[in-house]
């Protein structure tokens, strides 16, 4: 009895999401904004077997080597007359001249987001080429290419981060409106306390006593943000929690834990939905904001900000400055697209005319 | 109401203290403070002469170090490292004494009786009393302006050191910041010309937008779908899209004379002093003027895009309300309907949120003067954290606090005036 009326509720449910889904799929500048960000977020985790100075396979005296799987192989391997690694786009080039049986094949775009000065044949500040599509920077790596991968790392950290704050958001927001009382006046001083602080401030304060990493830089984040979501949930929850179904589904003996994460969080998703991806544009921000102060990412890892950063203080390398803001702005406007979609299918709007 | 706003400013006093509590702690246990660093460079210092110096660690433990332990004294008693961290915090705060202008004395072989010269020729006489050390003066008075205490931390090895010191309640709630320790002023008189320059851009900004995005919403509310407003929704998701500090950076190579138009300065508030001078009252104007303009653009793009669609919204369902059709229906003129109903109602939620702004206007500016190098209040407490001037940061962050706690009150009261049918309680 109980799990037919399960599978009925969940019928519904499903129906109510797949509605919402087919009116999304109707409003075409979101939905195209959708399916361009997840491919090119798919595409960018094969961004190593897309833009690498690595080669794919190289074919060298009748032995094959996968240089971008396996990792270093010294010049000397093949025969190179250079120091440490062997530079794989001079190499394709000798043997294509010398007409050699040896060959290899690059990634479609050969050059990494790592490889700077030191390598032979890289300068700094080259403008915009069709060898370097968007010039280099001051330590002569390749501009383009750092933004493909800064976009996969800003993309990932907002993901993140987001669902972090949204995990602790609920938990504490959920449980503040739910239970009330001592509870909710507790975390409400604890909150106003915690957010009259200047959030940027204390990460950087945090940051510059330890070195953050990825994840460390996610976590430090979290600590400060998560704020913004218990208002949210603290309102929807306290709403519901005065519901009849609350009250029947306590009547029945379920515990609170049940009764919160079961039955009222699926009723308060609405606005956790909506918000979710200006949740993604405020982490993407934050990171450029970071990594342009220089309490982001630990260099050399590529990230538009300090690109940002490079080009304001060598002003008229003018690509420098263009082609991160150009990055960030191109997949803000597209997350803005799909957020405002989103709105739209989960909590229409209908105004009337003036009459 | 008058009660719920005496609440509310009551309630601040908790609210500040918890956040400079956590403010301190955080600064405070932060490993590489401002003693570390004197240390370090002092070291350095010493390492160029030639000699051999152990590590910071052997210096702090007051191992075989370049610096004499007294020196080192000297150095925590600055830096104000001698006291455990909850003194220190109400000595900050000003509700404990504060000690200043220390001399060092050393009772040698058990002598209980001591003369030390205070400057100016006066001399004070310093009695061993069992655990205490009373000072008197020339005449045999017990002294009220000087005091003294063994340092029992130095008192090793049968030496007996004592300091002598003036004591004083001076914190943050009697107005003193301290010493800022890389500028060598007192705190407020760094803060203030900065401050006006930060305000100076943020109120320009604040206004010039609330000029723009009101017209601009309604404007767009009563011509919802029309081409004018799918047009400025461009222009709006655009600006939401890029973040202020990230515009102005575009905007200073486009405009500032790198590639490709020099029309505005490359940054600064101002010119710089010697050309300042030499201008008229209507050059500075210009020359004001001049500075400005890409930063405030930046500035106000910030809260452009949020403000106009608030705006929008706002009005859309208001209009959409019954007691709109019911002023229609009465026969009213649409102008009257719109301008004095529908409005009225649709400007709460922007009274609202006036509080918030002012915060972010006030303190949350730093990145775009930092692009635009302007010497302003947000860059003053970021370059402060990165030099560990711990005086400048807590007064920073103190002022920004508090600026947010007033903004919220503030919100409360311009929602309370704009809209007669709230009642706090």
């Amino acid at each position: 009895m109980e799990s037919k009326n399960m599978s009925e509720q969940q019928e519904i449910s499903l129906s109510i999401l797949k509605k919402r889904w087919l009116k999304f799929k109707t409003l075409r500048r979101g939905y195209y904004s959708f399916i361009i960000i997840l491919t090119l977020y798919i595409l960018s985790w094969f961004l190593p077997i897309l833009i690498n100075n690595r080669a794919l396979v190289v074919s060298y005296e009748g032995d094959l080597y996968f240089p971008v799987f396996s990792g270093y192989h010294a010049g000397s391997v093949f025969h190179q007359d250079v120091p440490g690694e062997a530079v794989y786009r001079e190499l394709k080039a000798e043997w294509k001249q010398a007409d050699s049986e040896n060959w290899l094949i690059m990634p479609p775009y050969p050059y990494s987001p790592y490889e700077d000065i030191t390598v032979q044949g890289n300068k700094m500040f080259e403008e915009p080429s069709s060898t370097h599509w968007l010039g280099t920077d001051n330590t002569g790596r390749d501009v383009f290419s750092r933004l493909c991968y800064a976009f996969n790392i800003s993309i990932s950290f907002a993901l993140i981060l987001s669902t972090l704050n949204y995990f602790i958001g609920i938990l504490i927001g959920g449980s503040m409106g739910y239970f009330g009382g001592k509870f909710d006046l507790i975390f409400q001083r604890l909150i106003e306390i915690w957010s009259s602080l200047p959030m940027l401030f204390v990460i950087i304060i945090i940051s510059s006593i330890i070195r953050p990493t990825f994840f460390l830089l996610i976590f430090i984040y979290t600590i400060v943000n998560w704020i913004g979501m218990t208002y949210l949930m603290r309102a929807e929850f306290y709403r519901e929690k005065s519901k009849d179904y609350v009250a029947a589904a306590l009547s029945m003996g379920q515990t609170n834990f049940k009764v919160m994460f079961k039955h009222i969080l699926p009723n308060s998703l609405v606005p956790v939905i909506t918000y979710f991806p200006f949740s993604v544009v405020g982490g993407i921000t934050a990171l450029v904001s970071l990594d342009y102060l220089g309490f982001g990412m630990p260099p050399p890892t590529p990230s538009w900000g300090q690109m940002l950063d490079v080009g304001l203080s060598n002003i008229p390398k003018w690509w420098m400055v263009f082609a991160p803001v150009s990055a960030q702005f191109v997949t803000l406007i597209m997350v803005v697209f799909i957020g405002e979609a989103v709105r739209e299918a989960f909590d229409p709007k209908v105004y009337s005319r003036l009459r | 109401m008058t009660t719920y706003f005496i609440r509310r400013i009551l309630l601040m006093i908790p609210t500040f203290l918890g956040s400079t509590i956590l403010i301190f702690v955080i600064l405070q246990m932060a490993p590489g403070g401002p003693l570390e660093r004197t240390i370090q460079q002092l070291q350095a210092g010493a390492m160029q002469q030639g000699e051999s110096v152990g590590s910071v660690g052997d210096i702090m433990g007051g191992g075989s170090s370049v610096l004499p332990e007294s020196a080192l004294r000297e150095l925590k008693r600055f830096y104000g490292f001698d006291k455990p961290i909850y003194q220190r915090y109400m000595i900050w705060l000003g509700i404990w004494p504060r000690e200043t202008k220390h001399r060092e004395v050393e009772f040698k072989d058990g002598a209980i009786e001591l003369q030390k010269n205070v400057g100016r020729g006066n001399y004070m006489t310093l009695k061993l009393e069992g655990e205490k050390v009373g000072v008197y003066n020339s005449d045999g008075t017990i002294s009220e302006i000087w005091k003294a205490a063994i340092d029992k931390d130095a008192s090793k090895d049968g030496k007996l050191l004592a300091t002598i010191f003036q004591s004083e309640f001076s914190g943050i709630l009697t107005g003193n910041l301290g010493t800022s320790y890389t500028y060598d002023q007192p705190v407020t008189d760094v803060m203030a010309p900065r401050f006006k320059i930060s305000m100076f851009f943020g109120l320009t900004g604040m206004f010039l937008s609330y000029l723009v995005c009101i017209p601009l919403g309604i404007r767009k509310a009563l011509n919802h779908g029309s081409a004018f407003d799918f047009l400025s929704s461009v222009v709006i998701f655009v600006a939401y899209s890029i973040p202020g500090f990230a515009l102005g950076g575009v905007l200073l190579v486009l405009f500032g004379g790198g590639s490709f138009w020099d029309v505005f300065p490359l940054g600064g508030f101002r010119s710089p002093t010697e050309v300042w001078e030499t201008l008229s009252v209507w050059g500075q104007i210009k020359d004001q003027l001049w500075h400005a303009v890409l930063p405030i653009i930046a500035w106000s793009i910030g809260s452009f895009a949020g403000l106009t669609v608030l705006m929008k919204n706002s009005l859309l369902e208001n209009i959409s309300q019954d007691y709109i059709r019911t002023a229609f229906a009465k026969g009213l003129q649409e102008k009257r309907v719109i301008w004095v109903h529908a409005i009225r109602n649709s400007v709460i939620p922007i009274a609202s949120g006036i509080g918030g702004v002012i915060g972010v206007v006030i303190a949350g500016s730093y990145l775009i003067e930092k692009v635009f190098n302007i010497d302003g209040f947000g860059k003053m407490g970021f370059q402060a954290i990165l030099d560990r001037d711990y005086p400048i940061t807590l007064g920073f962050l103190v002022i920004v606090v508090v600026i947010r706690l007033i903004a919220n009150i503030l919100s409360d009261i311009a929602l309370a005036t704009v809209d007669p049918r709230i009642r706090f309680r």
